[in-house]
């Protein structure tokens, strides 16, 4: 399996409108810090985190709606130049999105064949005769019935509008389908239509997902591998069997135990605090109970093997634990951890 | 505490009269949690907001049906009366905070309003005489609640909170004044695990000082976790109800069934999860006969003819379908 996506160290950052003074802009804050991920050909990559950690900044990105800051997007092998208008649209030609709100993502004018040719007009790849061949095409894929297609977004039910994005996002043929939260403005038996129409279609149209919800029943269920943001630093990536089974970055261990299932009780008595980002280094210290000095620096990334991998000092045992003592704290050195441990006890 | 006797709910408007609860009945117990689960347009908001007597009328007509709180009839009660339940009896959580929070007065304004209110009413424990013990008290509120630097918090306006910490704030709002008996819609609807795990802990706790919540909602697994009792919604009727894990393990109507299979299960390599095809059901154009008659997989001729009623099967289980024998509770 060939990767389709390659994400290296990608940041996105936004700056405050609110100007600090006149000559002094305001402060930017990183949506995505240095994240770096893959996604293969015929996979499905699970992207998941709480509100705010960056997951539709990405989707955004990888659709050319956001520019990254820093930071490189390959396609196809294809490097994007995100300045240029032609590496734009090969973005576009090959990647596909479904937006969450399926009220706010149709324009309310438009009859539903208007807004799934609207897609067709807007490649120039297909030709015009063949326009009505395609719609028919995805819609029985999808299950919009023909007489859908002279209504307006308005009269239709949730779970249809839903569809007809897919439909839209599909009608021409894309490498990758980015899904930002699809079925969490629907109801629960209609998530549950969709999220199997999904499964079904990924394998009769040899596509790519990049599947981002925050509900973790619904990203086990959809993706092959999976990774968990935080803050917008990835934290951990792995196989989402191993992932769910498995965690080992101390966030992903917390947010897979608050998982609500069907089968046992486990509803929480103690409640968590909120969750406050570190300004640096983890930025999950503040919060993590087995936090220690080190943690003030970035973490790496270690390989836990077969593609599992955490951001965590945890498992790095690239320096004995001896030497992890005589670490000078980020408080003594002034916030700099680069300081070799050559002090005499 | 609460009992609802065959209550029916029409909408009345130009284009004619649309029935939005049809012969509902429920009771629940003092300290109990008892949850309402269904889809879009089941009537489950419409039932809450009925208890507390806020459908407005017209459009809203009550046909016919009581509902009685601690042994009042609320459908007879005048104005001033029903509001005199409202607060300490009854009160309700909305799905929005973003709606049921003034947007122009910052958080200290609204949660002390409510206890200016309690002062009034002269019913509350925790009456703080002055402003300055108004604020201890409402920090203190805020900092149960989980929420970090409550002082800061306090001088904000809902709209720079985060979701999560609205809900908290409106939860608060209504746990002041300690209802007996809460009704929460939907209150964690779209965020995320840690936030619902935080708010459900709230409503142990609400609980645990003896309180009655009716808790609607329309994530089976959350109404596994903290609910006693559940009645199952479609169309405006109770198509099940009985103790919870009797219910969701042991579905006896095939549209309980169809919730329970719409909760993912598994790993991608999982078969497709076992739904009835469908959409929830358009109330201005019913079939005859059993409402969920079009996405049944064990349809009959008297499904399509007849509506089946509620009828008890076993201790405490009751359901509306066919399909099931009413002598012993089994299917036929």
């Amino acid at each position: 399996m060939g990767n389709l996506v390659e994400i290296d160290h990608l940041t996105v950052s936004f700056r405050s409108k609110r100007r600090a003074s006149l000559f002094r802009s305001g402060p930017s804050l990183k949506a995505l810090d240095d994240v770096s991920l893959t996604i293969g050909e015929k996979e499905t990559f699970g992207l998941t985190g709480e509100t705010g950690s960056g997951k539709s900044t990405l989707a955004k990105v990888l659709v050319g709606l956001y520019k990254p800051t820093s930071g490189t997007v390959r396609l196809l092998g294809r490097k994007i130049d995100y300045k240029k208008r032609k590496d734009i649209a090969f973005l576009r030609q090959n990647v596909g999105i479904v937006f969450q709100d399926p009220v706010r993502s149709l324009n309310p004018s438009l009859t539903v064949k208007e807004v799934i040719s609207e897609a067709l007009i807007a490649s120039k790849s297909v030709p015009k005769k063949d326009y009505d061949e395609r719609i028919d095409f995805v819609n029985k894929l999808v299950g919009v019935t023909k007489d859908l297609l002279p209504r307006r977004p308005r009269e239709l039910s949730g779970g249809q509008r839903q569809r007809i994005s897919l439909a839209r996002a599909l009608v021409v043929p894309k490498k990758l389908l980015v899904l930002d939260e699809p079925t969490s403005a629907l109801d629960v038996s209609i998530q549950a239509q969709v999220l199997n129409t999904l499964k079904k279609l990924k394998s009769e149209l040899d596509m790519s997902y990049l599947f981002i919800t925050h509900d973790i029943n619904v990203i086990k269920f959809v993706s092959h591998r999976l990774g968990v943001l935080f803050y917008g630093r990835l934290v951990e990536i792995g196989d989402t069997r191993t992932v769910d089974t498995e965690p080992k970055h101390p966030y992903t261990q917390s947010l897979i135990s608050h998982v609500l299932t069907l089968k046992k009780a486990q509803l929480q008595e103690t409640v968590v605090s909120e969750h406050r980002p570190a300004p640096s280094g983890c930025r999950y210290r503040i919060v993590c109970p087995a936090a220690f000095d080190r943690c003030a620096a970035v973490p790496p990334w270690v390989n836990l093997g077969n593609g599992h991998l955490a951001s965590c000092f945890l498992y790095d045992h690239s320096s004995s634990r001896e030497n992890q003592a005589l670490l000078p704290t980020a408080a003594a050195t002034g916030g700099d951890l680069r300081v070799p441990p050559h002090e005499p006890l | 505490m609460l009992t609802i006797n065959d209550l029916t709910i029409d909408f009345v408007s130009v284009d004619g009269r649309v029935r939005i609860l049809k012969g509902v009945s429920l009771n629940a117990k003092k300290g109990e949690v008892v949850g309402i689960v269904g889809e879009s347009g089941s009537g489950k908001t419409t039932l809450g907001l009925a208890i507390l007597g806020l459908l407005d009328s017209p459009p809203t007509e009550i046909v016919s049906g009581r509902i009685v709180f601690e042994g009042k009839d609320l459908l007879k009660l005048k104005g001033d009366e029903m509001e005199k339940i409202h607060g300490t009896g009854i009160n309700m959580v909305f799905q929005e905070p973003l709606d049921s929070l003034n947007p122009v007065y910052t958080v200290e304004s609204q949660i002390g309003e409510a206890l200016k209110v309690e002062r009034k009413r002269g019913n509350s424990t925790m009456v703080p005489e002055s402003d300055e013990e108004s604020r201890r008290v409402i920090t203190d509120l805020l900092r149960n609640l989980c929420i970090d630097k409550p002082e800061e918090v306090l001088e904000r306006y809902p709209h720079e909170l985060s979701g999560g910490m609205r809900q908290r704030v409106a939860i608060s709002i209504s746990t002041i004044e300690k209802p007996r008996l809460m009704i929460s819609d939907e209150p964690t609807t779209g965020l995320d695990a840690y936030v619902q795990n935080r708010i459900l802990g709230m409503f142990s706790a609400q609980i645990k000082s003896g309180g009655t919540v009716l808790y609607i909602t329309h994530d089976l697994t959350i109404a596994s976790q903290i609910c006693d009792r559940i009645y199952i919604m479609y169309a405006g009727r109770v198509m099940e109800a009985g103790e919870t894990r009797g219910v969701l393990q042991n579905p006896l109507h095939p549209y309980t069934s169809t919730l329970v299979a719409s909760v993912p299960q598994g790993f991608e390599d999982a078969p497709p999860l076992a739904v009835q095809l469908g959409e929830p059901p358009d109330l201005r154009h019913l079939p005859d006969g059993c409402k969920f008659n079009p996405r049944c997989p064990y349809l009959k001729d008297i499904c399509k003819k007849e509506e089946p009623r509620l009828e008890e099967v076993s201790a405490g289980r009751y359901t509306a379908c066919w399909r099931v024998d009413k002598a012993n509770g089994k299917f036929s």
